[in-house]
């Protein structure tokens, strides 16, 4: 009796081994140059977030330095309405951008890149509602202008 | 260049230097506005179109994404701060409403006729707020 629970507990035994051996001789264990070109890769993914990041940072400056332009006429704002839309366009293609790199934020690749990636979209984002506002929905506020001409005369 | 604040600012700043993910606020503000001339000072979004008094919305770098409202008297060297936000964290919001920009534009003007202001000041490395006819 004690002899028959030995050798099913030998043969259990047998099973397990012999499944893990040839599971293990089936498996492709990365070579180094493998995983050398998988490094490589993630290096290259936050080069290019910071490239993005750096594009986008700049492209938002050049942005708020319109609102700091004296001459501004008719044609001037048909310009920025455009530039507005050109703008919100580029924000849309970024958006569209960083949630395809949700996959790659979840397994916490990058992750510090993409939330400066992240961030840098936002600041856009801002920017280009501060452009709409400063030359198109600010201007029509009957009370805020106003105040400018008050301030002028302290 | 004379800074000065209006009391619902130093409000704003006391309550969010108490959280720790917003404690680098006052670093942030003397920072950008005590280490800097008044030509520096003149960058972000200008919101009103004035040459003289430029009513200003700037991003400050760093944690918490500051968005920070001041007004510039050029000829009179002397900065207003008006409000401030952080972007994100728990009390983030997104950018303010054109009416909330209008308002707080509005109150300023009031606080300066009113002199209802601080004084801003960096005593030993941290921000004061004083009378308003306080000496510079």
């Amino acid at each position: 009796m004690e002899c028959l629970e030995s050798k099913d507990t030998i043969e259990t035994t047998f099973q397990v081994v012999r499944d893990a051996s040839y599971s293990e001789k089936k498996l492709k264990v990365p070579t180094e140059e493998e995983i050398n070109k998988f490094l490589d890769n993630i290096l290259e993914l936050q080069r290019l977030l910071l490239d993005k990041t750096v594009k986008i940072e700049y492209v938002t400056e050049l942005l708020e330095k319109i609102t700091w332009l004296d001459k501004i006429n008719e044609d001037c704002l048909i310009q920025i309405n455009t530039l507005i839309g050109v703008a919100k366009d580029f924000h849309s293609t970024l958006i569209r951008q960083f949630v395809r790199l949700n996959f790659i934020r979840s397994k916490g690749i990058a992750k510090q890149e993409i939330k400066h990636f992240k961030s840098a979209i936002d600041n856009l984002k801002d920017s280009i509602a501060d452009l709409e506002s400063v030359f198109f929905s600010l201007p029509q506020m009957p009370e805020f202008n106003d105040t400018t001409k008050e301030l002028s005369l302290l | 260049m004379t800074i000065y604040c209006l009391p619902d600012f130093k409000s704003v700043v006391d309550k969010l230097s108490k959280k720790r993910s917003y404690n680098t606020i006052e670093e942030q503000i003397i920072e950008y506005f005590f280490n800097n001339s008044i030509e520096d000072i003149k960058s972000g979004a200008r919101l009103n179109h004035s040459q003289t008094e430029p009513y200003i919305k700037k991003r400050l770098q760093g944690a918490g994404g500051f968005r920070m409202y001041y007004l510039v008297n050029i000829p009179q060297e002397k900065v207003y701060l008006m409000f401030v936000h952080p972007k994100t964290g728990s009390e983030g919001s997104d950018n303010i409403t054109d009416a909330s920009k209008a308002k707080i534009y509005k109150d300023v003007l009031q606080a300066i006729k009113d002199k209802n202001l601080f004084k801003v000041k960096l005593e030993d490395g941290q921000l004061t707020y004083n009378d308003f006819n306080d000496p510079d």
